[in-house]
């Protein structure tokens, strides 16, 4: 019981510290890939302290609440999530609890930027639910793969299935929405050649651009909990979670660092560029090894 | 409370409002509310009590039954609640319209009609008000003239269709069997050989699958949901198009049977796996045409098809847990769709019949409460966790997920993320946004609108948070079917293979959320400034120029919009246009003139000589 309530209290702050972790991480190292120097790694911990003592505006109740519930929502999602033997909501629904409160993180923001009435949110909003729906396909397959593969809607199972580096991502048929999933967390994670959403050069960061003070200090918290729930997602399904928390954060590191040396040379798609990419790639692949999945059992 | 009584005040009830109406229309008004609440009352006390009774004897030989148990409950409830609470609605809603006496009528002959689909014992008396219920809904659909009137005909000729079928195979079952007592037929399908049950499940899921807009029968609904007053459109797409999957329900278990049902066929080509596949695709083609959708109520529409296509899914599988997520979001979607439903007809109602997506915008700062109710509809519809749409797509799916089929699970949660799609540009078009300069008066909903849209809020939340009070009925209506029982408990259900806690994720969110509101109300106080002072930098903006939600997703449209067009739809109008066409050249024989009417008479006797001398017939 006592142990359960102190997992609950851990994991969201876990989670918060290695989200900002990343985050001051990307920076640092596009930084030296640009031949920069780069900021320090807790720039973005300062930024949300900076922010939280700064003025903001706000242009009515469901702008506020929006955010409110974006962030709730991500806090909750980490709950559900196995970090390294740690999970506090294990029983309470398993991966479909998952997958439908991933739909509150961009739903809070959209409504709250719906709100705020500027062209930029709405382009960038709109941007943000096609890029979804263009990343949820094969992400989708790639799931329901393991859970077919492992016949369980649990994520702990999983985890557990994958015991002694039986790894999901180095088995046959798995490696293929494995390796979708891989192709698609740039995607998922807002990182170019898929930074469609905030696009700063182009729609002066999208839905954030809005929000200054403490809302962008909870958005940018926000964001960091996306960062680690969908990177530690794709730990716990495809690389066997881990026993521990360190070495489940190793495992983050090694994706992560991926994701960001693919983000720091590659241009922008357009958004039907990105769509179709999605649609095209990952989704082959996702939907081969579900066919293989349903064929090996 | 008898059956008998329940019907008996329905119908008389529907006369008497037709009556008093034509005496005074507060009367009207005042015993149709009434009517309404007594009946939802009459049916609530029902609850848990289950037999048969004889109606009338002797109908050609046939006694007319009635019969009442768990299930036959559920659906009733549900019909007289979405009805009474329709109705409250449509006290202001229909104010100063004309005819009203007409509707309130034809409003409560629809409520009898459904209620005696759901109570009838026989197939006779099921057929009888079947057809009841689907010639008061034609004159509901064609209210408002003008193009109602093509849709009501359109979904009139349609439902004939679907009635000829259903009246073939009770024909047939009549021939066979000699009895149409529902209990009676099933004991002698029991015996039946696997080709006449095959006959029978075909000939009724035509009947059937036109009621509940299946795809491919589903071509009426969209026209109809859309033209149809917005309180009847909440009761059409709320509980009539329901009583196509109770129709299913009953053909399915009750009267062929869960063991007869799935060992019908074999693997892929079994009866039910190729019905599921029916269901996925009805979740997700319709859906994604509902996101191409500019008119509020055709987008609501199409979304009806698409949930239809969920609850087909579910009861199609033929599993204890399927079966629950099915009919568990019946009564979710008759929430959740009804209450949409209604704020799209407070919102018309404000704004002088307004329903298209482009031209409204910023409503939520005029009619709040009518937004929160759109709002939790939406959520209800896309599943979001905490909503009753949540726990029956939760069912849905894990069943599918653990009966090895993800192609069809995936069809489902595609169908979801394109009902968020929609759903957001529904909620965002109307109430978010920049409010045009001409609705900055518009005053908020009537109470009498505002109460029904209340009480289905909190509907779809109550039944969200405590799934266990609905499931603990919807289990009985299982084990009644001949289904394994379910560990049911008040917050969702446990099981060896994964449970579902709501409880658990509604305290995490909630407490997620009260923390973050407190880390929010911690920082500095914002400043309320108008919508475009951060973009425009306090210089000028024209009004009404931008409207930036219009084309919402066209980059996603220009991809997929050559997919989905309703083909079946351009095949059953070209099919109307050349029987049409056929039709007119065949009229020309009759000219009106006598003379030639008694050449023609000549003409067939020389004929019928002719053939008698020449090839010797007879």
């Amino acid at each position: 019981m006592w142990v359960k309530a102190v997992e609950i209290i851990v994991s969201p702050i876990l989670a918060f510290v290695i989200g900002l972790f990343f985050m001051g991480l990307a920076r640092k190292i596009t930084a030296r890939i640009h031949w920069r120097y780069g900021p320090p790694i807790t720039q973005p911990l300062i930024d949300v302290i900076k922010l939280f003592t700064q003025r903001s505006v706000s242009h009515g109740l469901l702008f506020d609440m929006g955010v409110i519930l974006s962030l709730a929502g991500s806090i909750a999602l980490v709950l559900f999530i196995p970090f390294g033997g740690i999970c506090p909501l294990e029983s309470s629904g398993g991966l479909l609890v998952i997958l439908y409160l991933m739909l509150l993180i961009p739903l809070g923001l959209a409504l709250s930027g719906g709100e705020g009435a500027n062209p930029n949110i709405s382009i960038g909003i709109s941007r943000k639910l096609m890029l979804s729906l263009g990343y949820e396909v094969p992400f989708l397959l790639a799931v329901l793969a393991i859970m077919t593969h492992y016949h369980t809607i649990s994520a702990v199972d999983v985890v557990r299935a994958q015991e002694g580096f039986r790894w999901a991502l180095f088995s046959w048929p798995l490696v293929l929405p494995g390796l979708a999933y891989l192709m698609i967390l740039p995607a998922m994670l807002g990182l170019r050649p898929f930074e469609v959403v905030q696009a700063p050069q182009e729609i002066a960061s999208g839905p954030m651009v809005e929000y200054g003070g403490k809302y962008l200090a909870l958005v940018q918290i926000e964001h960091a909990l996306a960062v680690f729930v969908t990177i530690a997602l794709f730990v716990d399904l495809f690389l066997g979670g881990a026993s521990n928390p360190f070495f489940f954060f190793l495992k983050m590191c090694v994706i992560f660092l991926l994701g960001m040396f693919v983000n720091a040379v590659f241009p922008r798609f357009r958004i039907e560029q990105a769509v179709r990419f999605l649609w095209r790639w990952p989704t082959a692949l996702a939907f081969v090894g579900l066919v293989f999945t349903l064929l090996a059992r | 409370m008898s059956p008998e009584i329940l019907l008996s005040v329905a119908f008389v009830g529907a006369a008497l409002t037709y009556i008093l109406g034509r005496i005074s229309s507060s009367l009207r008004d005042v015993f149709s509310v009434l009517l309404s609440v007594a009946l939802v009352a009459m049916v609530a006390l029902m609850y848990g009590m289950s037999g048969e009774e004889e109606f009338y004897m002797g109908f050609l030989g046939l006694p007319l039954v009635l019969r009442y148990g768990t299930l036959q409950w559920l659906f009733a409830i549900a019909v007289s609640s979405i009805c009474a609470l329709s109705t409250v609605f449509s006290l202001s809603y229909m104010r100063g319209k004309e005819r009203l006496n007409f509707f309130y009528f034809s409003m409560f002959l629809v409520e009898a009609g459904m209620l005696g689909v759901v109570l009838s014992g026989d197939l006779v008396s099921f057929y009888i008000f079947w057809e009841v219920m689907s010639w008061s809904a034609f004159l509901l659909i064609s209210y408002n003239r003008g193009p109602a009137l093509a849709a009501g005909m359109k979904y009139i000729v349609m439902s004939v269709v679907g009635s000829v079928a259903m009246l073939v195979g009770i024909l047939s079952l009549y021939a066979t069997y000699g009895t149409l007592g529902i209990p009676e037929v099933a004991s002698h399908m029991a015996s039946a050989s696997s080709g006449y049950i095959l006959f029978t499940l075909i000939i009724f899921g035509i009947g059937f699958g036109i009621k509940s807009a299946i795809v491919p029968l589903h071509t009426w609904l969209p026209d109809a949901h859309s033209e149809a007053p917005s309180p009847f459109s909440a009761v059409l797409s709320g509980v009539l198009i329901k009583m196509g999957t109770y129709g299913f329900l009953l053909i399915m278990y009750v009267m062929v049977g869960i063991k007869a049902f799935l060992e019908l066929g074999s693997g892929l080509y079994s009866f039910h796996y190729i019905l599921c596949w029916l269901g996925a695709i009805t979740a997700v083609i319709p859906t994604f045409i509902a996101l191409l959708q500019n008119d509020a109520k055709r987008l609501l529409a199409w979304h009806s098809i698409g949930q239809i296509g969920y609850i087909i899914l579910g009861i199609a599988l033929g599993t204890s847990l399927g079966i629950a997520g099915g009919v568990f979001h019946i009564l979710n979607h008759a929430t959740f769709k009804a209450l949409l439903f209604l704020t799209v007809g407070a919102v018309e109602y404000r704004t002088g019949g307004v329903r298209d997506l482009n031209s409204l915008g910023g409503l939520i700062k005029r009619m709040p409460l009518t937004f929160v109710g759109a709002l939790v509809g939406a959520l209800g519809i896309i599943g979001v966790p905490l909503t009753n749409g949540f726990v029956s797509k939760w069912l849905i799916y894990k069943t599918l997920i653990l009966n090895r089929h993800p192609f069809l699970t995936f069809a489902a949660f595609i169908g979801t993320w394109g009902t968020l799609l929609s759903f957001y540009k529904f909620l965002h078009n109307i109430f978010l946004g920049q409010l045009p300069e001409r609705y900055k008066d518009l005053e908020k909903a009537p109470f009498s609108m505002q109460l029904p849209i209340a009480i289905l809020s909190l509907a779809v939340v109550f039944f969200g948070i405590l799934p266990g009070i609905p499931l603990k009925v919807i289990n009985k209506i299982g084990v009644s079917l001949g289904f394994e029982p379910l560990k049911v408990s008040i917050w969702g259900l446990a099981s060896e293979t994964g449970a579902l806690n709501t409880l658990n994720i509604f305290t995490a969110v909630l407490v997620a959320g009260v923390i973050v509101w407190l880390i929010f109300r911690a920082g500095m106080k914002p400043v309320p400034v108008p919508q475009d002072n951060n973009y425009a930098a306090g210089s000028y903006i024209p009004r009404d120029r931008y409207i930036y939600t219009a084309e919402f997703y066209s980059p996603l449209f220009r991809m997929i919009r050559p997919y989905l067009r309703d083909v079946v739809d351009e095949f059953y109008m070209a099919l109307s246009k050349g029987v049409r066409r056929t039709s007119d050249k065949l009229r020309r024989i009759y000219v009106g003139d006598v003379g030639y009417y008694v050449i023609y008479i000549i003409l067939f006797l020389a004929l019928l000589i002719a053939l008698k001398i020449w090839l010797k017939l007879w």
